[in-house]
């Protein structure tokens, strides 16, 4: 199987990153910032990290970001002035997007993409995904169709190779990317991708967490008044890292800044775990309780929208959640203890 | 009232010549004295800088922080908070617990950064228009010294940062693992027959989580679900959180307790937030927990001996009746925490501010350090509420600015450094060092060790007539 593409090692893959900021994109990849590995802009093509997992947050913050100003306004004699912000024009790339984090994007774009805001950041946004060689504890891309070496969602694939990466562009978008560069790449041949396959089916196999069924989507959903749902949710304490730290989380909040002669209306992050996110002005709150804000994150993510909209999971597997969560709360785990439940009689 | 922008515009600071520059104050003054003060100042003609806008509320009692963020937040240079000598409190006692308030978060401005000739405090009487004149005189000279406040919410233009040294290496190696498994043994037999004599009717452990070597909070209403429970280095969450606030648990509770959560709990009684008569309080002989693989340093100085308000002791060799002491005489070292502290104290006022902007650049506003806090139990935060909207709603400098900076405020003679706020914060905050230096400021001036004891009240829930007030014109 003949895939093209290049094969580049460290100094190659450093100098085309050069060749990308030279040209005046945004080049947002893991950086080492306060500590902990996050996605920062590239300052100098040596502060790229490469293969050493997955970073701290996922890089949806990029295209939606923690708050953006949608409008802003102002009042004086002359009445009401309102005004947008400057748009964002820049050019970005996201570079060494794990895969599950580019298979976020997606999930983001089926939510967000009729946003002008987001549209227009994503529409010239280019991921660039590094495959991964070396699934964590909490990893379970494989559980919801996902994979080490997936290309969903991704313009340029890059995976590891011994002392280097193998390069070759998925998309028209990709191809822009990596024509930049690509005039002296030396070529890579059918076997360097044959051997970089194979650990990706290596790395496939380390991740031993069950596949989540797609029949589950409809049953999760009938479970709905399960007592199980309250021995998952009771030990939640209601902080939103699980929401903030997701790929594929996309709610927010829309809020006004300012006072009474000047402001701006912002869109914030939200969380459906927060009580304040479905608390009614009567005082009255749907979601009453942790246990009934976790079955919505649950719900959300393995029943009403796989069952309802494109199929797909809302979940990529990343595991950060997991990972972060102060008491431990393992979404992948509590999908499958509410299966294992007794289903509901109707 | 302050978020109107005639009380606060905005400062054209660039665009006026630096010699000509005059700064913005916002004085916050109390109706009964220095409102009159300077009235009287205004009558008897006297002459002072055209620096300051005033703010009149009824007390001092009633000045906030969060008035004082605000200000700097909209562009004030200068923050000025002025009332009655003590002993002239229209309401008696506002000066006086306000005094105790000025201290804490003028210590808290102080090391997070904010130049100290930015913030003052005087008491000037209805009679001293004169020393209103010349506190107005000298503060603005202090404000302009300091030049216009530009970097609030905002990361140091040249992005150097400080680097906190590293820690010393920890005082005593990591807990033994057949000490840790036999207390898990002896954990599980006592909460076992707790729950079948019926004298709890709930146990808050630990048990292990789904990932490798984690450790997770367990709710074991059943005897025979006692064999859940486990032990380790890695029992990191204060489980005293479930006791008060949204996550509440009803009823009579057995709970596992580390020395640092044992404090968290007598906090909890002091607070009134949780009733003695409804827990079974199970010290275990802690050996310290760790973070990453090393000890964690709120464990370095803390010899983990059980609380003398504990139920039960749960030692390697057994679990006992009361309070008992393990004889297993753990090194302690000094905290590493008041290093790292005193280190950037030492630094330059600005220094410390780009490192914490930085800080608080990096948060995302999830409020799991609310969340995982036993002392941050209000029914509705104060970052929630929205009339007025105190707290920027925005995950940016600006809003994560107020936010850190209240929320360690709010624990002032509280927090117990547990360090559960620092451990789970996904950006890496030090808000252990944030509230370590207020509990330090707190054992100086006012002798107060939070959660040491259930006497009396919190420290800023009291006052002594004479309490220092070096800081205070």
């Amino acid at each position: 199987m003949d895939k093209a593409g290049w094969r580049l090692d460290r100094t190659q893959a450093e100098a085309w990153l050069a060749d990308l900021l030279r040209a005046g994109r945004s080049v947002y990849a893991p950086v080492e910032r306060n500590g902990m590995r996050a996605f920062g802009a590239v300052v100098a093509p040596g502060d790229v990290t490469f293969a050493e997992g997955k970073t701290r947050f996922s890089p949806k913050e990029h295209v939606f970001p923690r708050t953006e100003v949608l409008f802003r306004y102002q009042l004086d004699n002359a009445g009401v002035t309102l005004s947008d912000p400057p748009p964002d024009t820049a050019e970005r790339v996201l570079f060494a997007v794990r895969p599950c984090d580019a298979a976020g994007l997606v999930r983001l774009d089926g939510v967000l993409a009729d946003d002008p805001f987001y549209a227009a950041r994503r529409e010239r946004t280019v991921v660039v995904t590094l495959g991964c060689d070396e699934p964590a504890p909490e990893c379970f891309c494989t559980a919801v169709d996902g994979a080490p070496h997936g290309t969903e969602g991704s313009d340029v694939e890059l995976l590891p190779a011994p002392d280097g990466i193998l390069v070759r562009p998925l998309t028209p978008k990709g191809q822009a990317l990596t024509s930049i560069s690509a005039a002296g790449w030396p070529a890579a041949s059918a076997q360097d991708w044959e051997q970089a396959a194979e650990r990706g089916r290596t790395a496939a196999a380390a991740i031993l967490r069950q596949p989540v069924a797609k029949e589950w989507a409809a049953r999760l959903e009938s479970n709905f008044e399960s007592p199980t749902w309250s021995g998952i949710g009771e030990r939640c304490l209601g902080c939103s890292i699980c929401a903030y730290v997701c790929p594929s989380c996309s709610c927010f909040d829309v809020q006004d800044e300012g006072g009474a002669s000047c402001g701006e209306r912002c869109r914030n992050w939200d969380a459906c775990s927060f009580r304040q996110f479905t608390a009614h002005a009567s005082g009255h709150n749907p979601r009453g309780d942790q246990p009934a804000r976790y079955r919505q994150r649950l719900l959300h993510k393995f029943g009403y929208y796989p069952a309802r909209g494109s199929g797909q999971w809302m979940c990529v597997g990343c595991g950060r959640c997991v990972t972060l969560c102060p008491v431990g709360i393992d979404i992948h785990e509590a999908v499958r203890v509410v299966m294992a439940a007794q289903p509901e009689k109707r | 009232m302050v978020t109107r922008p005639s009380v606060l515009p905005a400062m054209p600071a660039a665009a006026v010549p630096a010699q000509d520059w005059q700064p913005t104050i916002v004085a916050i003054v109390c109706n009964w004295c220095t409102y009159a003060g300077a009235d009287m100042a205004g009558t008897t003609r006297l002459v002072y800088p055209a620096s300051v806008r005033m703010l009149r509320v009824p007390c001092t009692g009633r000045m906030s922080p969060l008035f004082v963020l605000r200000a700097f937040e909209r562009g004030a240079d200068g923050v000025l908070l002025s009332g009655c000598h003590p002993g002239d409190c229209h309401y008696v006692h506002g000066n006086l617990y306000a005094r105790r308030r000025f201290a804490s978060f003028r210590a808290l401005l102080d090391f997070m950064g904010l130049d100290a000739r930015r913030f003052h405090v005087s008491w000037v009487s209805a009679a001293e228009g004169a020393k209103w004149a010349k506190v107005v005189t000298d503060v603005t000279a202090a404000v302009r010294a300091a030049g216009p406040l530009k970097g609030w919410g905002r990361l140091a233009a040249d992005g150097k940062l400080p680097w906190l040294p590293a820690p010393p290496p920890p005082p005593r190696g990591t807990p033994a693992a057949g000490d840790q498994q036999a207390i898990a043994g002896h954990l599980r037999a006592l909460c076992q027959q707790l729950l079948e004599q019926g004298k709890v009717q709930q146990v808050l452990g630990y048990r292990p989580g789904t990932l490798p070597g984690r450790m997770v909070p367990a709710l074991i209403g059943r005897p025979e679900d006692a064999k859940l429970l486990d032990w380790s280095d890695q029992c990191h969450t204060d489980l005293a959180v479930y006791l008060a606030g949204a996550q509440r648990l009803a009823g009579k509770i057995g709970i596992v307790v580390k020395a640092c959560d044992a404090r968290a709990l007598n906090g909890l009684l002091q607070e009134a937030q949780v009733r003695r008569e409804d827990l079974t309080v199970i010290g275990v002989s802690c050996p310290g927990v760790l973070d990453a693989s090393s000890l964690a340093l709120k464990c370095y100085a803390c010899d983990g001996e059980v609380a003398a308000s504990c139920d039960y002791t749960v030692l390697p060799a057994g679990a006992q009746p009361g309070a008992v002491g393990s004889g297993a005489r753990r090194a302690v070292a000094a905290d590493p925490r008041d290093a790292q502290i005193e280190f950037l104290s030492r630094l330059p006022a600005a220094e410390r501010w780009a490192f914490w902007q930085a800080q608080f650049d990096a948060c995302i506003r999830c409020y799991a350090c609310r969340a995982v806090c036993p002392y941050c139990y209000c029914g509705t935060c104060i970052t929630e509420k929205s009339q007025p909207q105190w707290i920027p709603t925005t995950i940016d400098g600006k809003g994560n600015t107020a936010w850190n900076f209240i929320r360690a405020y709010h624990l002032a003679g509280r927090c117990v450094g547990c360090d559960e706020c620092s451990r789970v914060c996904p950006a890496g905050l030090r808000l252990d060092l944030l509230n370590r230096r207020i509990a330090l400021e707190m054992e100086r001036r006012f002798d107060y060790r939070a959660g040491e004891t259930m006497d009396g009240g919190p420290p800023l829930a009291a006052f002594q007539p004479d309490d220092p007030q070096e800081f205070i014109y």
